[in-house]
């Protein structure tokens, strides 16, 4: 996808749609009420009945007509926002394999973003740094899913991350509450990032971590002599990474846990996607979790 | 630190401790790149590790520069001396050499034990005082004519060598070769360690001959400081090569207890007039020296002809002189005979008894080639040198038996027949011959290839072309030794040539060498001879008194036989020789026996003397028998010298003074006498004093003293460390080894 999105990762997002009809219900309808509630709804569509939908929401007069159960929907329920905020700094330009951290941080943005526009619920796009680089406002239909792979497919990594601060900058600049799924490697000072994370909550916003991480950063398995040229302006080392990795696998532990425990205080998802992971499997594995979870009467 | 290196060019080794630095630098270069966006982690890592990973790298290295570095220094053997504080460190190992002397003269019996005993205990009282397991080394030289280095290594080793030698050896004693041996050690260890830390032990009888043979002449004795002048004799540049090594040489005396030890010895027994054949008396000599400082009286010399005793006689000797014992004997036989001498046993008993071979020769085969045959005696070429040669030729059985010749004329043709047998001729004469026939030039030719003699005498008939062609050959492939020229010739009238000149020394003129003879052959007139143009490697015998002084007897060996030109004639034609019965029969005689008397066949010879024998028949199972009475294979293969005669291979093992017999299978053996060189009989021995005094490398062990005197000749020495710091160089490379173990174990781990 560094031009447009290679075959391999158009067959990933069609497995995507594949598995979004399945479980793309079960990962936004009902889970989120409308903001105006008691108000005439909009009638927008039908679909499919699916586990879980409340059984007054089915359309009874098309049951007897045509024995299908159906569902009713409306505008003011998917009117849910699912704002995309993809770290585009330079340490996201990473990659052991043949895709980096911000390949694959894309596709998982496009994916969420199809399931999303396909549930007729708005979309939008952050893409940043330090700061705000590129932003598609949230809105629905087929336009905006285009719009959204667009603007993914034009951006260059760059910059340092400083995902903290953007995270309080985005707090007072989203305007309509929703899902802020946050696709980054996080490697940053994980305070300001939980701070952040914490206002989004406060704020009304459900955040989704989704970080990136190349195999090679979880496991710094190097078997040779390197000079590490850091990204996002990190200075060099040259080191022998036999007696470096077990310090670094301790900071780099030391560092996921404190996010996780983070998260898990605000109740926030936290999922570690391996660039090395399936994409569709990793992430269907995800939305079932998060189904399963909400028809056990969890968020 | 240290006091120097026995390599010191191999210091710079210790170079070569950079090399893990410079790898580890080089591999510091080696980085290869690579983009890393997780530096926050890298960077704590790094913090937190940087200085362990520095001590751990650090500390790896260090024990790497370490062991090359003592790997390198252990190679260069670095040593110190004794005052040095790491002198309790080095080792001390000692190198000795032991010169054994085995000369005869150390078979002296002193009461129940000889000196060669005595030195043979001292030795291993020294070498038990060395350390094996220490590294001690011990070199053994049985010294006697040639050193024997029996051991070295281990004084181990130097002991059971020591318990296999039981006897001395028959043979004197060459110091200086000994000395030189162990010098050459001495130079090697020089090279090989820097210094030359040899303690050297003669264990000697003192014999005044051995150490200082010119002193009593009061010759070449050296310059103070033992500086060599010239003429310094072989010993002393010897011990100058010693001194400049700084070596001392211990001499332990364990000699006779008194300055001149008394002893006789037969030194010589041979015949004292020439052996001409069987029944002919022949006087047999026999010497005896009394080398003691006081008179023998009354000295009993037996003399043992063929293992048959003769009648015991007395002698009686001054001190220091000698006395001569003559015996009249008739041997009935021709061939070898066996005789022996014998004293009354003394303290050395090796040199009372004196073995020879005493050789009646067998009739010399002559065949004269008559080139002008007559009837008449004094017309013949050959009438006189026949009657010469065959005086008693006729009916007396006895007297043709004992004849010293048998002659057999044939004319010139006759040498192609081949019934005629050349291998059965010892000299084949050719008279006044006009030419011969291609064939039997080389049948002459193949008879003087294997041994043969060939005279040539000349006469009017002699064709000096038909000589050129046939037998005179400028790059000496032909029998003549000299190219044929012209002859000259004057009237008896007019005047006359005589020999101006000859070699008295060679064997065929030496009869005429004594004044009283010489004339017969100075002033014999002669009319004519053939100018002669001799080849480089001739020898010209005698020359006539013309101007050219031209040659008149020429001889030049031809392969392995010999040819005699005589440019004159041997019947009266050119010459008044055979007129003069007093000339030409000594001339002739000599001559011929000279001519047919094949040389390497001189059975008496001197202790360590090879003996090569011929023989007329196929060798087989060739066995010497020692005079011991032990038998052994003879080594080599018989050397083929022409039709009917073989050499044996030479014997060599003559180590002991005797009787020897060569066995062949199927025909009488071959005696032959080996005798003692009697030099080592004069046991006068050489005093403490003045040992010190002849060189300053010599000092005195005292065998009395006791212990040996190694603290003086250790106190100077420098020990090695070369172990100490290989163990630290392996103690080195454990740790690294482990270290580095232990290194890649945690950091594994801990990943």
């Amino acid at each position: 996808m560094a031009g447009s999105l290679d075959p391999a990762v158009l067959d990933k997002l069609a497995g995507l749609s594949l598995v979004a009809r399945t479980v793309v219900d079960g990962f936004l309808s009902g889970q989120h009420r409308s903001p105006k509630r008691g108000s005439s709804a909009e009638f927008a569509q039908h679909r499919e009945y699916v586990s879980g939908d409340e059984l007054r929401r089915i359309d009874w007069k098309v049951f007897a007509r045509s024995d299908r159960l159906v569902i009713k929907e409306f505008d003011d329920e998917t009117s849910l926002d699912c704002h995309l905020l993809v770290d585009g700094s330079e340490s996201m330009a990473f990659g052991s394999l043949d895709w980096t951290k911000f390949e694959y941080a894309r596709w998982c943005a496009a994916a969420l973003a199809q399931l999303v526009l396909q549930t007729r619920d708005t979309a939008g796009l952050v893409l940043f740094d330090e700061v705000e680089r590129k932003k598609v406002p949230p809105k629905t239909g087929s336009g905006q899913k285009h719009d959204i792979i667009a603007a993914l497919e034009a951006y260059t990594p760059t910059g340092k991350t400083k995902i903290g601060d953007v995270l309080f900058w985005l707090n007072g600049r989203l305007r309509r509450k929703g899902i802020v799924a946050i696709f980054s490697d996080f490697f940053d000072d994980t305070d300001k990032i939980i701070e952040g994370l914490r206002r989004l909550c406060y704020a009304g916003h459900e955040p989704i971590l989704f970080q990136i991480v190349d195999p090679l950063e979880m496991s710094f398995d190097i078997s040779y002599l390197v000079r590490l040229d850091g990204l996002e302006a990190a200075g060099v080392h040259k080191v022998d990474p036999k007696s470096l990795r077990a310090a670094y696998l301790e900071e780099l532990d030391a560092h996921q846990r404190a996010i996780a425990t983070g998260t898990r205080a605000l109740g926030v998802d936290y999922v570690k996607l391996s660039t090395s992971q399936d994409l569709g499997a990793a992430l269907s594995t995800y939305l079932a979790r998060r189904r399963a979870r909400s028809r056990g009467g969890r968020r | 630190m240290f006091d120097g290196f026995v390599h010191p060019g191999l210091v710079i080794g210790a170079a070569l401790a950079a090399v893990p630095l410079l790898i580890h630098l080089l591999n510091r270069q080696r980085f290869r790149p690579m983009p890393w966006a997780a530096m926050r982690f890298v960077e704590a890592a790094y913090r937190k590790t940087r200085r362990r990973a520095r001590l751990e790298n650090l500390l790896l290295l260090l024990l790497r520069m370490g062991a090359i570095a003592l790997l390198a220094l252990a190679i260069a053997r670095p040593f110190v001396g004794a005052r040095s504080a790491l002198s309790g460190m080095t080792e001390s190992r000692r190198d000795v050499a032991l010169i054994l002397d085995a000369s005869y003269s150390t078979g002296w019996r002193d009461g129940v034990r000889t000196v060669f005993e005595r030195e043979i205990e001292r030795a291993r009282e020294l070498l038990s005082t060395l350390n094996g397991p220490r590294g001690d080394r011990a070199r053994l030289v049985v010294a006697s004519r040639v050193p024997h280095l029996l051991s070295m290594r281990t004084p181990e080793e130097a002991r059971d060598l020591l318990d296999t030698l039981n006897a001395p050896s028959d043979e004197p004693l060459d110091l200086t070769g000994a000395l030189g041996e162990v010098r050459q050690h001495a130079e090697e260890l020089a090279r090989g360690e820097g210094v030359a830390n040899l303690e050297i032990h003669l264990l000697s009888d003192m014999q005044r001959s051995t150490f200082a043979p010119d002193v009593r002449a009061g010759a070449n004795q050296p310059a103070a400081g033992g500086a060599a002048g010239e003429g310094t004799p072989r010993l002393f540049e010897e011990l100058d090569r010693l001194k400049a090594l700084g070596l001392s040489v211990w001499v332990d005396d364990l000699g006779p207890s008194v300055d001149s030890p008394s002893n006789l010895a037969i030194t010589e027994l041979a015949p004292q007039t020439r052996v001409l054949g069987p029944d002919q008396p022949v006087d047999i000599g026999v010497r005896v020296d009394n080398f003691g400082a006081t008179s023998q009286n009354g000295v009993r010399v037996v003399l043992e002809i063929d293992g048959e005793r003769r009648p015991q006689r007395t002698l009686d000797i001054a001190a220091h002189g000698s006395a001569r014992l003559v015996q009249s004997e008739t041997f009935r036989e021709r061939g070898p005979h066996r005789v022996r001498a014998l004293l009354e046993s003394d303290a050395l008993s090796v040199d009372d008894t004196r073995a020879a071979i005493v050789v009646v020769p067998p009739a010399l085969r002559v065949l004269l080639v008559n080139g002008a045959p007559s009837s008449d005696l004094a017309r013949d070429e050959v009438g006189y040198l026949q009657a010469v040669l065959e005086p008693s030729r006729g009916d007396d059985a006895v007297a043709t038996q004992a004849a010293p010749f048998e002659v057999r004329s044939v004319e010139p043709a006759r040498l192609l027949d081949s019934d005629l047998d050349l291998g059965a001729c010892d000299v084949i004469w050719l008279a006044n011959v006009e030419n011969l026939q291609q064939r039997a030039v080389e049948r002459l030719e193949a008879r003087v290839a294997a041994g043969g003699a060939l005279i040539i005498s000349l006469g009017d008939r002699a064709d000096p072309i038909a000589y050129g062609t046939r037998l005179f050959k400028t790059d000496g492939s032909g029998l003549m030794p000299a190219e044929l020229i012209a002859r000259s010739l004057v009237s008896r009238d007019e005047r006359y040539w005589r020999i101006q000149e000859f070699e008295a020394t060679h064997p065929a003129l030496a009869f005429f060498a004594d004044e009283r003879w010489k004339p017969l052959l100075t002033e014999v007139p002669f009319y004519g001879f053939f100018e002669t143009r001799p080849l480089a490697d001739a020898r010209i015998l005698a020359r006539f008194d013309d101007a050219a002084r031209s040659p008149a007897l020429i001889e030049r060996n031809f392969d392995r036989g010999r040819v005699f030109l005589w440019t004159s004639t041997i019947d009266a034609d050119w010459t008044r020789m055979p007129e003069s019965p007093r000339t030409l029969v000594p001339f002739v005689h000599e001559l011929v026996r000279y001519a047919g008397t094949q040389s390497g066949r001189e059975p008496n010879l001197e202790v360590g003397s090879s003996y090569a024998a011929r023989v007329e028949s196929f060798p087989r199972k060739l066995m010497l028998l020692s005079p011991d009475g032990t038998r052994r294979p003879i080594a080599g293969e018989a050397t083929t010298l022409g039709p009917g005669s073989w050499m044996l291979p030479a014997v060599t093992a003559t180590e002991r003074a005797g009787l020897y017999m060569i066995e062949l299978e199927g025909r009488e053996g071959l005696p032959f006498a080996v005798a003692l060189d009697t030099r080592e009989s004069d046991l006068s021995r050489m005093s403490a004093p003045e040992l010190l005094a002849l060189h300053p490398v010599f000092r005195m062990a005292g065998a009395a003293s006791g212990p040996l005197r190694g603290d003086d000749t250790q106190s100077d020495q420098k020990g090695e460390l070369w172990r100490l710091i290989a163990g630290l160089t392996l103690a080195c490379i454990v740790l690294e080894t482990l270290w580095a173990a232990w290194i890649g174990r945690t950091r594994s781990v801990r990943g």
